[in-house]
């Protein structure tokens, strides 16, 4: 059993694709970008407004003045061709690429009851991803590419009767040796049910070898070896813009295009995405490049477009952009239980959107976990990566927290003290904030470090004061200077 | 459409999806008996204010308290930090293993961003927006609509929303709480879970009653 995807008038489709069209709206295909160069294919609204093959493009234009004309591009085909591969690998493991837009699976093994299923939803995936695809499936390669041939897009061929579904069927469909089409229109021979009918021997002595071939293609030819296309290796999509962007929408749609057939092409071959590295070539300087590590591997294509998308919304380029590279670094993907009581997050991917749109926010490096420095100089936390698993809590520590928490100003507030005389404690404390008489005071506690280095040295002097308005607050002195470093909340 | 048949649309898709009523029960216990007594622990789904109406009343208490209830059962927690003026010093590393601190000092409007992200995480079992230090002005110039978006991003989470501001000025908070009695000199020299279940907020507002 084999299966062919089919994509009718695939280079107009391919260049469709490659940007935001509207499908309502006339379009034809070209054969180059000259005077005289003349359509080579339509699609359906321009087909209905009158634009046929041969055409050129004053009289194409005549008959359908809305016409969006297009020359052909071969990157868009390439980028379009590999999308039919990779809907095709995930049918089955040995895949033909046999011309460009059809595609040939090699279904034996496959449970009968689900090929069509398959066919169906490949047909549809492809139908979505722009490119409208017919499905065939039969005993051979040949047979099956008759049946999507002759099916419409979206639609499944599956055949079972062979002989009812070639019968009337012209005899241009088995590809007939040209020598032979006039000896064969002269016998009044014009389908491949007529052709069936002629004896095998009398039609070999008569027409040949090439005579026997056609009779066999006549008869839906004999299953035959697929020459395999290989499986993917490199995961990379890459594309030269024709005009200079600098709006994020024609980049999303372009990323939208990459992720969808890298996502394809990794589960074609089991594998995930761990880290995306995004290559944005610009008008004017050296570009961009930016690696995503994903919090774990994954071939969903929208998740892979939302860490791309999060990050293009933030950026900012010196110059328009004039080309784009999507590299997909590819792992195994995470076959695991989770424990009983494990607290793992619920959507790792949406957590790291949600902190990248929060970073993006507030500024890099103002998000995280904080972490405590190797140093005793107060205030040194550090931020770090959230932990992707809360790890189980630590038996409480030997010598409880004592006191309220610190609320820190920063930077401290500078005070302005009054000490009553003979004392050298506070008795009033002024600063932008608030003011008021000190009503008790705890130190002085002493703290330095730092010292064997004399960028890093610090030294501090710290006092609790209780404000007789109420008030916790901590009284500190450096560099010959009074501050106010935090309120006891 | 016309402007009288999109306002038409407009009202009937408010209505139709409207948040369905809150479930009674569905709140984070605090462990602090001033609170979980008054009100049952803070609601999930809804907005909760804290009003820290003196200094050193106690605010970072009740922060302390809700990193230590979502630690132990081992949930995410996260602080958008308005004033940039937590300490994480003053809380024991492991208490802090679970928090996603966000500084950003600024417009109180950024805040509000931060925590209207946030909010919408699936992840996360508490969201703790610390505006104290945003001015008076700021505050009374923060449109209505800010507020009511957030309640409606808290609205179908799993997720407790909590709010300290200055005054009381969050006008979706489904519950308000105050508190009004600054810690005395005695207090550095207490244990921090003595003071913590000695915290006794004034209950300003509770709707879940007349919601359910």
């Amino acid at each position: 059993m084999f299966a062919v995807l089919h994509i009718a008038d695939f280079p107009l489709h391919a260049v469709l694709r490659s940007g935001p069209f509207d499908p309502a709206r006339p379009a034809a295909l070209f054969d180059g970008n000259g005077k005289k160069s003349r359509v080579t294919a339509a699609n359906a609204a321009g087909r209905a407004a009158g634009v046929v093959p041969g055409l050129t493009a004053p009289q194409a234009v005549a008959r359908c003045a809305a016409l969006a004309i297009h020359a052909p591009r071969p990157a868009a085909e390439s980028e379009a061709r590999a999308l039919v591969l990779a809907t095709a690998l995930n049918l089955a493991p040995v895949v033909e690429d046999t011309a460009p837009g059809v595609a040939t699976a090699d279904l034996r093994g496959a449970d009968p009851a689900r090929v069509d299923a398959a066919a169906r939803a490949a047909a549809a995936y492809l139908g979505a991803a722009g490119l409208p695809a017919a499905a065939g499936v039969a005993r051979t390669p040949f047979l099956a590419l008759l049946a999507a041939e002759s099916s419409a897009p979206g639609a499944v061929t599956r055949v079972d009767d062979e002989t009812a579904f070639l019968a009337p069927l012209p005899i241009e469909a088995a590809a007939p040796p040209p020598a032979l089409v006039p000896v064969l229109a002269a016998w009044g021979v014009r389908t491949l049910g007529a052709l069936h009918t002629l004896p095998r021997a009398d039609l070999t002595a008569r027409l040949g070898a090439e005579g026997l071939a056609l009779a066999g293609r006549a008869r839906g030819d004999e299953p035959r070896p697929l020459r395999a296309h290989p499986p993917p290796r490199d995961f990379t999509a890459t594309h030269d813009l024709e005009e200079p962007v600098a709006t994020l929408e024609p980049l999303l749609f372009l990323l939208r295009r990459f992720t969808e057939r890298l996502a394809l092409e990794l589960r074609a071959v089991r594998l995930a995405a761990a880290g995306l590295t995004l290559t944005l070539r610009l008008e004017e300087g050296p570009g961009h490049a930016r690696t995503f590590r994903l919090p774990g591997p994954t071939a969903d294509p929208d998740i892979l477009l939302r860490a791309l998308h999060t990050h293009l919304e933030s950026l900012r380029t010196d110059a328009a952009i004039t080309g784009l590279r999507l590299d997909v670094e590819p792992a195994r993907p995470l076959e695991r239980q989770p424990g009983l009581f494990e607290t793992g997050l619920r959507d790792p991917h949406g957590f790291t959107d949600t902190l990248a749109r929060v970073s993006a926010l507030v500024g890099a490096g103002h998000v995280g976990t904080p972490q405590p420095a190797d140093t005793h100089r107060p205030d040194s936390t550090v931020l770090a990566p959230p932990a992707p698993v809360v790890p189980p809590p630590e038996p409480e520590p030997p010598h409880a927290p004592w006191g309220p928490p610190l609320r820190r100003f920063r930077p401290p507030l500078p005070a302005r003290l009054e000490f009553a005389a003979g004392d050298r404690r506070p008795s009033y404390v002024w600063t932008e904030r608030f003011a008021g008489e000190v009503a008790a005071v705890r130190g002085p506690w002493c703290a330095s470090g730092g010292w064997w280095q004399a960028d890093l040295a610090w030294s501090r002097t710290e006092w609790d004061i209780a404000l007789a308005g109420g008030g916790l607050y901590r009284l500190l002195r450096a560099d010959d200077a009074w501050f106010i470093e935090g309120e006891y909340d | 459409m016309s402007a009288p048949e999109k306002i038409a649309a407009l009202r009937r898709l408010l209505a139709g999806g409207a948040a369905p009523s809150p479930v009674a029960g569905r709140v984070l216990r605090t462990g602090l008996p001033g609170i979980d007594d008054a009100t049952g622990g803070l609601p999930l789904g809804a907005v909760t204010e804290v009003v820290c109406a003196a200094p050193s009343c106690g605010g970072h208490l009740l922060l302390g308290r809700l990193l230590a209830a979502t630690r132990a059962r081992r949930e995410r927690i996260a602080l958008i930090d308005a004033g940039d003026c937590f300490d994480p010093e003053s809380f024991p590393a492991d208490l802090l293993a679970h928090l996603v601190w966000v500084r950003c000092p600024g417009p109180v409007s950024r805040a509000l961003q931060a925590a209207d992200l946030l909010a919408r995480d699936a992840n996360l079992a508490v969201v703790v927006l610390d505006l104290r230090l945003a001015s008076t002005a700021e505050l009374h110039r923060t449109p209505g609509p800010l507020w009511y978006r957030l309640q409606r991003a808290v609205e179908p989470a799993d997720l407790a929303l909590v709010i300290e501001t200055p005054f009381a000025v969050v006008p979706c908070a489904r519950v308000r709480l105050e508190l009004t009695v600054s810690h005395d000199a005695t207090a550095l020299g207490r244990a921090r879970a003595e003071l913590a279940a000695r915290l006794s907020p004034v209950l300003q507002r509770h709707r879940l009653r007349a919601a359910v």
